[in-house]
């Protein structure tokens, strides 16, 4: 066998990493210590992809419907808890009235967004679940066009560019959130300690709902098979309501905690990049499965982290790293494991 | 006073017509068994009472209603239960939520799961496991407690022998026979001589048409009348 092809690769590769350079971080930095920063970050991060894609696997697990709007939910999510927090937060507010600004937004972000997809679920999906996937993928596509149009129109109306990102509700951030922690000797930024504070009371309330609530215990049979449930006398449909209506509103507070973070930040361009995101971690967790999306999005969270270091601290060049990375991490599930690391066989159709 | 009646019913698979004008009554109290060779429209048959698979043409009606293009969900929650082929226990869902799932509309819903436990006590060794990790057996009787246990008038169960090992057949048998104690049940079962054993009527069904009606009592597969429609 040739070796050419492989060695031009290489050739292309070699150029992009610095061995120099990561043996001037090891020189200068504790390695162990670096180690737990980028392991810290990497869980914000995923965290963060957590509540994202938690409420797109909701959505898929029972209904089976993959939404393509999912992202530009989100985005409307950091618009709507920006515009909350720009109209109240003042240079004169304190921290904690800050603080208690943001929860405010979160809920009233998830009240408005969960009505609208509830609503969305009824007047467009509803209507085509008995037909292929084909249509349900070209109709919440055509829906995150509209969704993005029109926020651009709004914005440019209200003289905000659309792109790059808004940058008056970040610096709404209170300074609490702002700059490094000292936790058991790793410098953490406190945004990200932040991040993984909400993201894990999403996990536990998503979780409490599927597994104390009557309703949960619908959903989780639902997911295994519809029509069992529906021959148990339970009204599936209207549950479907009631999970897109959710799903819609998890996708909102994910845009409304990236709403502070200086990589995201509201912007239309966060539609496309957060519903990617949302997609390699249901896939590789397991489409439907609320584990699965936990697990993985700690998984490609830490991959994250770990190409971003690589790459600032100039070990490897190609900015495209993390990106590269995590779609590798896509594909190597796809070919090794279809289903996903938590994924269920289907029985009984959507 | 009548169950469960099935008027002239035509049900389709798309352009496969399996049910061709298919009759049948069934009354409060009794078990009735369909039998026929595979694929004549048994399973059809119970999926068309319970509104899964809606007629095209014909009625049904349950307890004296006309539940005809009724959704499914509305027409269990009248009281039909369901016991399908190859059990379809939620076999991520503990035995305790399998339970629970089904008893929502049942008045008391914690009595009637603890009742289900004390007529299968093998389920609740295993309430707290996955159903999905029981034997076939046992998933069979989770299935059949889970039919029974939304206060159901008519339990409509469907092949409950098939897979299982003669031993576990007997037990499920039992299980039937105590669950018709209050229970109508429309039976499908492969297993002539089980299916006469347990019922008081059948419905011989070919070609998605009842083609032989009458009591079980002294009724073999051996009848010349019954032999033929069961024979390829």
């Amino acid at each position: 066998m040739s070796l050419g092809p492989l060695a031009a690769v290489v050739s292309q590769i070699a150029p992009l990493v610095d061995p120099s350079a990561l043996l001037a971080t090891g020189g200068t930095v504790d390695g162990l210590q670096t180690a737990a920063r980028v392991l810290a970050e990497g869980i914000g991060k995923g965290a963060v992809y957590f509540t994202i894609a938690v409420g797109l696997t909701l959505v898929f697990g029972l209904m089976g419907v993959l939404n393509f709007a999912h992202g530009a939910i989100a985005m409307v999510g950091a618009y709507l808890g920006g515009l909350v927090l720009v109209l109240v937060v003042g240079a004169n507010t304190g921290t904690l009235a800050t603080i208690l600004v943001f929860f405010v937004a979160l809920a009233l972000v998830f009240a408005v967004t969960t009505a609208a997809g509830s609503a969305m679920e009824v007047a467009l999906i509803r209507p085509i679940y008995d037909r292929t996937p084909t249509y349900q993928i070209l109709l919440t596509f055509g829906v995150s066009l509209i969704i993005e149009e029109f926020a651009r129109i709004v914005l440019t109306l209200r003289g905000i560019q659309p792109n790059p990102q808004w940058q008056a509700p970040m610096a709404t951030a209170p300074d609490v959130l702002l700059g490094r922690t000292e936790l058991l000797g790793i410098g953490v930024r406190r945004l990200y300690l932040f991040e993984i504070a909400i993201g894990a009371l999403v996990a536990v309330a998503v979780w409490a709902f599927l597994t104390k609530t009557l309703y949960g215990l619908y959903i989780r049979a639902g997911s295994e098979d519809t029509e069992m449930v529906q021959a148990l006398g339970i009204d599936v449909r209207q549950a479907f309501t009631v999970v897109f209506g959710v799903g819609t509103g998890l996708a909102a507070v994910g845009g409304v905690l990236l709403m502070w973070d200086p990589i995201w930040g509201p912007s239309v361009l966060l539609s496309v990049d957060v519903l990617l995101y949302a997609f390699v971690v249901v896939i590789i967790g397991g489409l439907g499965s609320f584990t699965g999306t936990l697990v993985a999005a700690g998984i490609v969270g830490i991959a994250d982290s770990v190409t971003t270091w690589l790459f600032t601290t100039g070990i490897v060049t190609f900015p495209g790293l993390s990106e590269v990375t995590i779609f590798l991490l896509l594909v190597v599930m796809l070919i090794i494991r279809p289903q996903g690391l938590y994924g269920v066989e289907e029985v009984g159709g959507h | 006073m009548t169950a469960l009646e099935l008027d002239g019913v035509h049900t389709y698979y798309g352009e496969s017509h399996i049910l061709q004008g298919l009759s049948l009554s069934v009354d409060a109290g009794e078990i009735v068994a369909l039998v026929g060779r595979n694929g004549v429209g048994k399973t059809t048959t119970l999926r068309t009472a319970l509104g899964l698979t809606p007629p095209r043409e014909g009625t049904v009606r349950f307890g004296g209603t006309d539940v005809t293009g009724m959704e499914p969900h509305e027409i269990a929650a009248r009281g039909m239960g369901w016991v399908p082929e190859e059990r379809r226990v939620f076999s991520h869902l503990t035995v305790e939520e399998n339970l629970r799932v089904a008893a929502h509309s049942a008045a008391d819903p914690d009595a009637r799961t603890a009742e289900s436990y004390e007529l299968f006590p093998a389920l609740d060794r295993f309430a707290d496991k996955e159903a999905g990790d029981l034997s076939g057996g046992q998933q069979q009787m989770l299935a059949i407690a889970r039919g029974m246990v939304g206060d159901n008038d008519l339990l409509l169960v469907d092949e409950p022998s098939e897979g299982l090992a003669p031993q576990i057949v007997e037990d499920v048998v039992e299980a039937l026979r105590a669950a018709s104690a209050d229970t109508t049940m429309v039976l499908v079962e492969q297993n002539f001589r089980l299916a006469m054993d347990l019922a008081d009527r059948f419905y011989l069904v070919d070609h998605g048409v009842v083609v032989e009606e009458g009591e079980t009592a002294g009724v073999t597969s051996d009848d010349e009348r019954i032999r033929r429609y069961l024979t390829a």
